[in-house]
């Protein structure tokens, strides 16, 4: 379980996250809704450590992130994958090797060194198996910048499940892709968390998909919480300037 | 505006400097004696030697492709070894240096990367002909002087490189690492070092390609490389013996420059993987149908065979001096680098200042700034040369359909621009050191070889960046202009050389650093500079003014250094 009290980031005077305080239970899928600037973003980075909060609490599994560092924030860390806007791929590498890093934790660096170079055939039939259910297991050798938008997509969420953990945090990862295939990849990357039984905290541009596909929406605009709830309660005049 | 007054300030630099260096217009024509030499050496050139020339030589035990294959054998191993020591110091020294690796920034880790960078910039101040003169006087002739000479710019110039690279390539991959709880060395070697990898590999084998030039470039100090020869051959009149010399050294260094270009193509593309056959197939069957390339594969085992070959098949690395002879020639060394005066007032350093004083009034100051015209008279020259051949040698100028625009032309304009990156090849294969120590054959005791030897090899490089600037240039203005009926030099200066200006003034400004470091030791050949000081120093034993020399040439070089690296980090941020 992640919550955040009276949580706050501020870049000298200005406030990228205002004073949040939130629950996200586990299992919960959620999206963060709102436009650009409204700190959709620096929340995220708050809710993996990877931002230190100006003041106000990050509570991961009742520990106070920012009072981790060394061994256990990295413990911290590995319940927690990260999927950033631009997916965070090693373009020269394939995609098997792309996949062994989501366990760059529990392997250490030999051990990922190991994976990256003589990958063991079990390893390589469980990325596999992954892949399957991602839709490309034929792709498992290819060189990531020999695929597409939307294939790089899928190896980005094959990572974030090959980590094993207990909640995805993803930053508008399909801001770069058609709507049909948004559709299909929010589709595919909720039911999978869905059927793991994690946690899922996604950023989103489209109120359809948010609609469609998530249990919570949290509204966010000038770094405050607008709105949370339901799908079916979203009003829009919250988040948006619509006059 | 500004373009106009970098055109003025530069005209203005290059005549100013032409004069201060004293290079006048009339010893552009060689005397008649030189006129002879030419005609004789370039004759020759058609007819290389596969025997010896000396007619008394040839039925020697010995014969001519034995001496030829030995000096290339000899070239090729001290060039791996310098390097493979070089990279061992660049990668160490580079990743220390870099921001990326310094995940904290505190003020003490700054100091640290800070001080990586500066030290690693001052040591490839010293161009290797110094340091292989610095080694040979403190220690004797010896190969591992003639490799630690080469090795330690190298290792500068690498670990200055390395670390630019690494910055340029952090990105979020290292920063998803981190975020999953992985540690930072695996975040750094996966994140940054692997994606920075065919840009490494590509700037380790370009320099692989630099130490065969210096290599051979150190045979003018007494090194048995190929440089050695050619300088043998030249004192007794053996023109054909030179060509051949010549040839194998172009051929080594054109065959590195193709390797090298082949091994960046594959690592940077990557090769495709095969379709399978079958429907469903396994992770063995795709496995093996992976795109995997046995060029790159055995020219990772090359690398590793030849680096390890070149250490182990020396079998006298200090040839053959006493391990007490070697400490006697430091010791003496070390205590005949001390100013004249201080040590004959017993190391009172107050001395120090006066006897700079003198020897800057008489002469040194002279020479630091004649260097510095040298350097920057050159780097113009050969600027000016680059931007006309550009016109004609860039492909995408040069073909029949020139930007996408079907204009009919001849085949000859293909043909020329093949001719023409043809000779800038040749021209960026041929060090410079030797290339002036023909050209002062021809031209008689004259700056004007050293200005044309230095104009003719970096023109070569600067060509070859130029015409990939305009051919990459995303300018639809271009393709407009064929279209209405303008000409390619139309379209070349009015919008191909405006839209690539930055980059094109951030490679002559690369390249002028560059130049600064070769004009220090190009006096050396006997025209007046630095490299004239050293040389001279050296020859009558006066080590202190030697190092004195060399120091003031180290500290033009940084400054030409940091310059370059300020102009062009101003560059990169108007082009970003």
């Amino acid at each position: 379980m992640l919550e955040l009290q009276s949580a706050t980031l501020a870049y000298d005077s200005v406030f990228a996250v205002d004073s949040i305080g939130l629950e996200i239970r586990s299992g919960e899928q959620v999206c963060l809704i709102g436009p650009s600037g409204g700190g959709k973003t620096s929340l995220l980075g708050l809710m993996n450590g990877r931002l230190a909060s100006s003041s106000g609490e990050v509570i991961l599994n009742g520990k106070e992130l920012k009072s981790l560092s060394g061994k256990a924030l990295k413990t911290a860390r590995s319940k927690i994958a990260w999927i950033p806007q631009d997916l965070g791929l090693v373009s020269n590498l394939r995609v098997n090797q792309n996949i062994a890093c989501g366990r760059a934790s529990e392997k250490g660096f030999f051990g990922l060194m190991r994976s990256l170079l003589l990958m063991g055939s079990r390893e390589k039939k469980e990325v596999a198996d992954l892949l399957k259910r991602v839709g490309i297991e034929e792709k498992i050798f290819h060189r990531v910048d020999h695929l597409s938008g939307g294939q790089k997509q899928r190896v980005a969420i094959a990572r974030a499940l090959y980590q094993r953990p207990e909640m995805i945090l993803a930053d508008e990862p399909v801001s770069s892709v058609d709507p049909e295939r948004a559709k299909s990849l929010v589709e595919l990357l909720t039911g999978l968390a869905r059927e793991e039984g994690q946690t899922l905290v996604m950023s989103l541009h489209d109120i359809d998909l948010a609609k469609r596909y998530f249990d919570r929406v949290i509204g966010l605009r000038e770094g405050r919480v607008v709105m949370d709830g339901a799908p079916d309660e979203l009003d829009l005049t919250k988040l948006y300037d619509l006059s | 505006m500004r373009r106009r007054w970098f055109f003025f300030v530069g005209v203005l630099l290059f005549f100013s400097g032409l004069w201060v260096v004293g290079a006048r217009p009339g010893e552009l024509l060689p005397n008649e004696g030189g006129r002879e030499t030419a005609s004789e050496f370039l004759g020759a050139a058609l007819r290389p030697a596969l025997d010896f020339e000396d007619p008394e030589m040839r039925g020697s035990e010995r014969d001519f492709i034995h001496k030829l294959g030995r000096a290339l054998w000899l070239t090729l191993r001290y060039a791996v070894a310098a390097m493979s020591l070089a990279l061992l110091i660049g990668l160490i020294w580079g990743v220390l240096g870099s921001r990326a690796w310094w995940s904290r920034s505190t003020l003490f880790l700054q100091t640290i990367r800070i001080g990586s960078r500066l030290l690693a910039t001052a040591v490839r101040s010293v161009h290797e002909l110094m340091w292989a003169l610095l080694f040979l006087s403190a220690f004797g002739t010896s190969p591992l002087a003639a490799v630690l000479a080469m090795a330690l710019p190298y290792g500068g110039t690498l670990a200055k490189v390395f670390s630019e690279l690494l910055d340029e390539s952090e990105s979020s991959a290292a920063g998803v690492i981190r975020m999953s709880g992985g540690g930072g060395l695996a975040a750094f070697s996966v994140g940054v070092v692997t994606r920075a990898l065919p840009d490494l590999a590509t700037y380790a084998l370009y320099r692989l390609e630099c130490a065969i030039r210096s290599s051979a470039v150190l045979g003018f100090v007494g090194v048995p490389t190929l440089g050695y020869e050619i300088k043998t051959a030249y004192e007794d009149g053996h023109y054909r013996e030179i060509w051949t010399y010549l040839y194998t050294l172009l051929a080594v260094v054109i065959f590195f420059e193709w390797w090298g270009a082949k091994v960046r193509s594959l690592l940077t593309k990557g090769v495709s993987s095969k379709k399978p056959d079958v429907r469903q197939p396994d992770v063995a069957q795709l496995w093996k149908l992976r795109g995997s390339s046995l060029f790159l594969r055995s020219s990772l085992l090359v690398v590793l065979i030849g680096g390890s070959m070149s250490w182990l098949l020396e079998d006298r690395w200090g040839a053959g001096i006493s391990w007490e002879q070697r400490m006697r020639n430091l010791d003496r060394f070390t205590g005949e680098i001390v100013p004249y005066p201080v040590r004959e007032a017993d190391g009172d350093w107050g001395e120090f200042g006066p006897w700079l004083g003198e020897k800057m009034s008489e002469g040194g100051s002279e020479a630091v700034w004649q260097t510095f015209h040298l350097g920057t008279a050159s780097i113009l020259l050969a600027g000016v040369l680059a931007l006309i051949g550009t016109r004609f040698a860039a492909r995408s100028l040069a073909s029949s359909v020139p930007r996408g625009v079907r204009d009919g032309s001849p085949a000859w304009r293909a043909i020329l621009g093949s001719v023409l990156r043809g000779a800038a090849m040749l021209g960026r294969a041929m060090p410079e050191f030797i290339l002036a120590f023909l050209l002062l054959r021809i031209f008689g005791p004259t700056v004007w070889a050293l200005i044309i030897a230095l104009a003719i090899h970096n023109g070569g490089i600067l060509l070859r960046l130029g015409a990939e600037v305009i051919d990459n240039a995303p300018c639809r203005a271009s393709s407009v202009i064929l279209a209405q009926g303008g000409s390619r030099t139309s379209v070349y200066v009015g919008a191909l050389v405006p839209a690539g200006f930055s980059r094109l003034v951030l490679f002559l400004f690369y390249r002028w650093e560059s130049c600064i470091r070769e004009a220090t030791v190009l006096g050396m050949l006997g025209v007046a500079s630095l490299g004239f000081l050293i040389s001279d120093a050296r020859v009558s034993f006066f080590y202190d003014e030697m190092v004195l020399w060399v120091a003031l040439g180290a500290a033009l070089v940084f400054f030409g250094d940091l310059t370059s690296d300020f102009v062009r980090y101003k560059l990169r941020g108007k082009n970003n």
